[in-house]
């Protein structure tokens, strides 16, 4: 039976490293996507990821329970995000991974996918990312949250620290960039209300 | 609360496009969509957007962070050891068992040694060691010649002795106050093999997909190429018609114009 994150920090909390470990195998991913997707690259997205799950067990005997460690995980990593981006002081530059290969990415999608496809998927997922770039920090965070980690917009709320209406808004303004940038690039199917 | 939707109204319409509205306000939307034409629009737009955000995608990235403790010893009057945590990602040396190290490392100073041509040799004149493939064995330069007296023995033997010492204690201050890896390493070891034979099936599967897409590219190159051969000896051979006639024609010509019936 797969012990759930409260025994897990419960465990921890009483000085087993490897329920921590544990802890850091199921969340390293979500938290490195969180931050690759926030800071927009990739070595410094590793370090960022690092970096929260050592002040996470650092802070662990601090750790009272009031949110689900998951949020907690979230909250060190945007605020090393935040620090980040300030010690750049420099808006997000999104990188595609070098070693990007259609062959590969083929494979990776099974032979159902054609190449035009891909290549096609290839092209949105570069545009997109670009898109995000011209957000404001605060509603590229809440679109990635809201997006790729399907928190509640109370749940941003709280991580963001600001009102429920200002999510929404923030929501709201991020996508309409984000829309109009990709109308500029020509991309008319994905928004020309057919998708869903 | 007013009962029909607005246009202005964008924090619902939010709430509305992730579906995190109640019944009520899900109907007052759907019903301002059935006559506000922009509005539509405007949510199948944000609609699309959304869909357009799934195919970004972070890099495959192998993470593999681990927790780490490190014993570090306190002043004398308390000797317990206190947890210093340190995180590493796991790299592929850290994954290999300690002991198929131990074992890459005497090969690597094997194929070394075969490679520098290494020979040691006890004579009358001692130890000789000698390198180089170029010199032959005969004619060896001793490099460093260490000679040991008969007369001697009792003093190798005190120093061995002496080394060995030395050693052990080194191995086991190493032990006092080295990383404190070895006692997590068994459960690391079985979740690391877990995670490397997951990896294994995924690179297999990988590559099976990969010889797939490749044999169907093959295959519709192919396929291509055998209909661009086709069409070309198509035209070749309407080409050919063509100037037969022509040349049939020519031939009645030249029948015609000397007089000749034709047969």
């Amino acid at each position: 039976m797969v012990a759930t994150d409260e025994e897990l920090v419960a465990r921890s909390m009483a000085g087993d490293a490897e329920s921590f470990n544990q802890l850091v195998l199921r969340w390293e991913r979500p938290i490195y996507a969180l931050a690759y997707r926030v800071i927009g690259r990739d070595e410094d997205a590793r370090d960022v990821a690092q970096e929260t799950f050592l002040r996470a067990f650092r802070a662990l005997p601090g750790f009272k329970g009031q949110a689900k460690f998951s949020s907690w995980l979230y909250r060190i990593a945007l605020n090393l995000c935040r620090d980040w981006i300030r010690r750049k002081k420099r808006t997000p530059v999104v990188e595609m991974p070098e070693d990007m290969d259609i062959i590969e990415m083929a494979a990776d999608h099974g032979p159902v996918e054609s190449i035009e496809d891909l290549v096609a998927r290839n092209e949105m997922s570069r545009m997109v990312a670009e898109g995000m770039k011209l957000l404001p920090e605060e509603q590229r965070t809440a679109i990635v949250l809201k997006e790729y980690h399907g928190l509640t917009f109370q749940e941003i709320a709280d991580l963001q620290g600001c009102p429920l209406s200002t999510v929404k808004t923030r929501l709201y303004q991020g996508l309409s960039v984000l829309r109009k940038y990709l109308e500029s690039q020509g991309v008319t199917s994905f928004v020309s209300g057919q998708a869903s | 609360m007013s009962l029909k939707f607005s246009c202005d109204d964008k924090a619902t319409l939010v709430a509305y496009l992730y579906n995190e509205v109640d019944a009520a306000d899900r109907q007052r939307v759907e019903d301002h969509l059935r006559e506000c034409l922009a509005c539509e629009i405007e949510v199948g737009a944000l609609s699309g957007v959304r869909s357009g955000l799934t195919q970004w995608a972070p890099p495959d990235a192998e993470l593999g962070f681990a927790i780490i403790q490190k014993s570090v010893r306190k002043p004398a009057q308390n000797r317990e050891p206190v947890q210093e945590p340190a995180l590493t990602s796991a790299s592929w040396w850290n994954t290999v068992p300690v002991w198929a190290q131990a074992v890459a490392a005497v090969l690597v100073l094997a194929v070394s040694a075969a490679i520098a041509n290494v020979q040691i040799k006890s004579g009358p004149d001692g130890l000789v060691v000698s390198t180089g493939w170029m010199t032959p064995a005969s004619a060896t330069t001793a490099v460093a010649p260490v000679t040991a007296p008969a007369a001697g023995d009792q003093q190798w033997r005190t120093a061995l002795i002496a080394l060995e010492q030395q050693f052990r204690e080194e191995i086991r201050t190493t032990r006092e106050t080295g990383v404190v890896r070895a006692a997590s390493r068994s459960g690391v070891d079985d979740a690391t093999l877990t995670r490397v034979q997951a990896l294994l099936a995924a690179s297999e599967t990988k590559q099976q997909r990969e010889l797939a897409l490749r044999m169907t590219q093959l295959a519709g190159d192919i396929n291509v190429q055998r209909r661009a051969d086709l069409l070309r000896v198509e035209q070749a051979i309407g080409h050919t018609g063509v100037e037969m006639a022509r040349q049939g024609e020519r031939l009645n010509y030249v029948i015609r114009a000397a007089g000749v019936p034709r047969q």
